[in-house]
């Protein structure tokens, strides 16, 4: 079955910005869209189930428990998605698009990151629900948090790291180990470290403990590329995602290829056949049974690129084995 | 050219130019050896020999320049460098015919910054000087002139006793508006028939124009497009164009390393992601404080039938205020 996809009915109409899959069942799946829309998506009846409209594109969304979810886009604001109910809570704004939204279970709290170069903690049930807002010395394009940890992917390659409970300082700061514009930020599952991933076809495995010996195993490695004529067409990767169980991930760029890679023995484990619009987003399932896929236009062309571009479509993999280390569990 | 005399001999009345002749004088009228020539009278700590030979404002070195101009900035608050920098170039402004699109684009940037006027006539002069869209600080530096007669050049595409094409535009920049004038009201120049009064481009930074001079329409050698007469009356509504992106913090700046092989990079900008520029791109934009020119009526219209289901506040009342007074001014 492994190469069986399925394909939601009514995917967004325009680039699809975000995905995730419910915390709680790897039935509902969550979309962002430049269209304006949040979707979601009941994957064994093949229906989009609620449609969310918004004022501007949403650039991501998040879900909190099984019934909440979280968007934000250029728009700037933050809102509150009920997902039974179908309404829709404006929390806040920030002074700029919001590129970012996690949940951090370990704090309960809404995470923002925004263009503002700002990152705000949000509680929806308090009377004001910005709790706090701290300044970055860049604009935020990518977060993702694992355990305590939040990862910030700034513009101008930097990198912060904070530990959710101290937010005054960030725990780390790097340079990203990328000498291009950082396209894509994935924690591992285990909490160990982080992959990113830059316009220039390029992917970065990095490791949170600071000590000289878990920093060696730091590397970076080529991909969503191919020579053609003695030219090496180089595509920016523009999507990230770790396994759940396994702690392998899944990659995809603007070359319409998704992979999936074993970080610790530094091997591809799958590449999927070529899809028709480049990969813009991807999430595994809570319980790692299952892929989707956004294959939309990523605007690297800018307009030109929009108007020879495919329809966007979402596709639902089941990827079994494949995406499991050789020799797992032995 | 008369130079300062400011060595003035100890033994007579004589007085010279620079120390060098000063020491010449010494040596020859009054016969001391160069070994013995006394220290020079008046002059500040460690200023009193003869090493330094300045001749009118010709050999000052080049630390004591320095220096002196530091002390200046600091003593005049201004910001570190603006002395010693050269001013900026002058940015360069594309004279041509603008297009449709160009000119709905200013009217409604326009109408936006005239909804924003709270200030009756007759304003006082600092609120006039805002009137002048996207002029230069230096504009504001001019007083208020009266602009002599604009020669009327031979181009007839509008009939005389057309309504002056779009009134309520802001006078060309480098014509602030004279005081008393109530903004949104014509300046006391009209313009000549058959001339359209030329607006910069969006995006491009208007030069400055000394009051006196004419602005950039030579005569005859920009025909004005026959789109222009057509439809003077721009349609409400239409997005303002987006301003380019800039960066936050320049000093970040990033610029790609070299590739070594032959290379196709399918996405260069090394400092916006494509989500920033696609932001950018009229059909997402969204200003920012005004959530106005959030793209797709149809969503609105959602929206403020969530609104009015939901008691959520949407901030309609501010915008509606804002349009209104935008049109009050057409």
């Amino acid at each position: 079955m492994s190469d069986s996809q399925l394909e939601p009915k009514g995917a967004p109409f325009d680039g699809i910005s975000s995905l995730q899959f419910s915390p709680a069942s790897s039935n509902f799946l969550l979309a962002s869209s430049w269209d304006s829309t949040v979707r979601l998506y009941d994957i064994t009846a093949n229906e989009e189930k609620t449609k969310f409209d918004h004022r501007a594109a949403v650039l991501s969304s998040t879900f909190s428990d099984a019934s909440h979810a979280y968007s934000g886009g250029l728009d700037s604001s933050l809102r509150e998605l009920e997902l039974e109910s179908e309404k829709i809570h404006a929390l806040g704004q920030h002074d700029d698009a919001i590129s970012s939204v996690r949940y951090s279970s370990e704090t309960n709290a809404i995470i923002t990151g925004s263009w503002d170069r700002t990152v705000r903690f949000w509680d929806p049930r308090a009377p004001t629900a910005q709790q706090s807002s701290h300044q970055l010395p860049e604009r935020v394009y990518f977060m993702d948090t694992v355990g305590h940890r939040l990862v910030l992917a700034l513009a101008s390659r930097l990198f912060h790291i904070f530990d959710v409970r101290k937010m005054d300082t960030p725990e780390q700061t790097r340079e990203s180990s990328l000498k291009f514009l950082t396209r894509a930020l994935a924690c591992m599952a285990d909490g160990q470290g982080y992959a990113t991933a830059s316009v220039e076809g390029r992917i970065a495995v990095e490791y949170f403990d600071p000590s000289p010996g878990i920093q060696e195993k730091k590397y970076a490695f080529k991909c969503h590329r191919q020579t053609i004529d003695d030219v090496d067409h180089v595509w920016p990767v523009n999507a990230l995602a770790f396994h759940p169980t396994y702690n392998t991930f899944a990659s995809g760029g603007s070359d319409a290829t998704v992979s999936i890679w074993d970080h610790k023995v530094k091997k591809r484990l799958r590449q999927y056949p070529r899809y028709t619009s480049p990969v813009a987003a991807l999430a595994f399932s809570a319980d790692g049974t299952r892929l989707a896929v956004g294959a939309s236009y990523t605007w690297d062309e800018g307009e030109e690129g929009a108007r020879s571009a495919e329809r966007p479509a979402l596709f639902v993999r089941e990827p079994g084995e494949e995406v499991k280390p050789k020799g797992w569990g032995a | 050219m008369v130079l300062a005399k400011h060595f003035k001999c100890g033994m007579c009345p004589r007085r010279l130019n620079t120390a060098g002749g000063l020491a010449v004088h010494i040596q020859q009228v009054h016969k001391l050896e160069p070994e013995n020539l006394p220290r020079i009278e008046n002059a500040l700590p460690g200023r009193d020999g003869y090493e330094v030979e300045i001749f009118g404002m010709e050999g000052i070195p080049a630390p004591d320049v320095a220096d002196y101009k530091r002390r200046k900035e600091i003593e005049l608050g201004l910001t570190a460098g603006s002395i010693t920098q050269p001013p900026p170039k002058r940015p360069k402004t594309e004279n041509r015919p603008l297009s449709e699109d160009e000119l709905r684009a200013q009217l409604e940037a326009h109408k936006a910054l005239m909804g924003a006027h709270e200030t009756p006539a007759p304003a006082p002069a600092d609120t006039n000087q805002s009137a002048v869209y996207a002029a230069t600080p230096q504009t504001y530096a001019t007083p208020p002139t009266p602009v002599p007669p604009i020669p009327t050049p031979p181009v007839p595409m509008m009939p005389p006793g057309a309504p002056p094409a779009f009134p309520g535009m802001p006078p060309p920049p480098g014509f602030p508006m004279p005081p008393g004038f109530p903004p949104g009201m014509m300046p006391p120049f009209p313009p000549p028939p058959g001339m359209v009064p030329p607006f910069p481009p969006p995006g491009v930074t208007p030069p400055f124009l000394p009051p006196s001079m004419t602005p950039p329409v030579i005569p005859g050698s920009t025909p004005v497009p026959p789109s222009l007469s057509v439809t003077p009356t721009p349609i409400l509504g239409q997005p303002i164009a987006p301003p380019p992106l800039s960066l936050p913090n320049p000093t970040l700046a990033q610029t790609n390393p070299d590739l070594k092989k032959k290379t196709m990079l399918k996405y260069s900008e090394p400092n916006f992601s494509p989500d920033e520029v696609r932001s950018r791109h009229p059909k997402y934009y969204v200003a920012k404080d005004t959530v106005t020119s959030a793209p797709g009526s149809k969503t609105d219209a959602a929206l403020a039938q969530v609104a009015s289901e939901t008691g959520i506040f949407v901030p309609e009342e501010a915008r509606g205020k804002k349009r209104a007074r935008a049109e009050d001014f057409l």
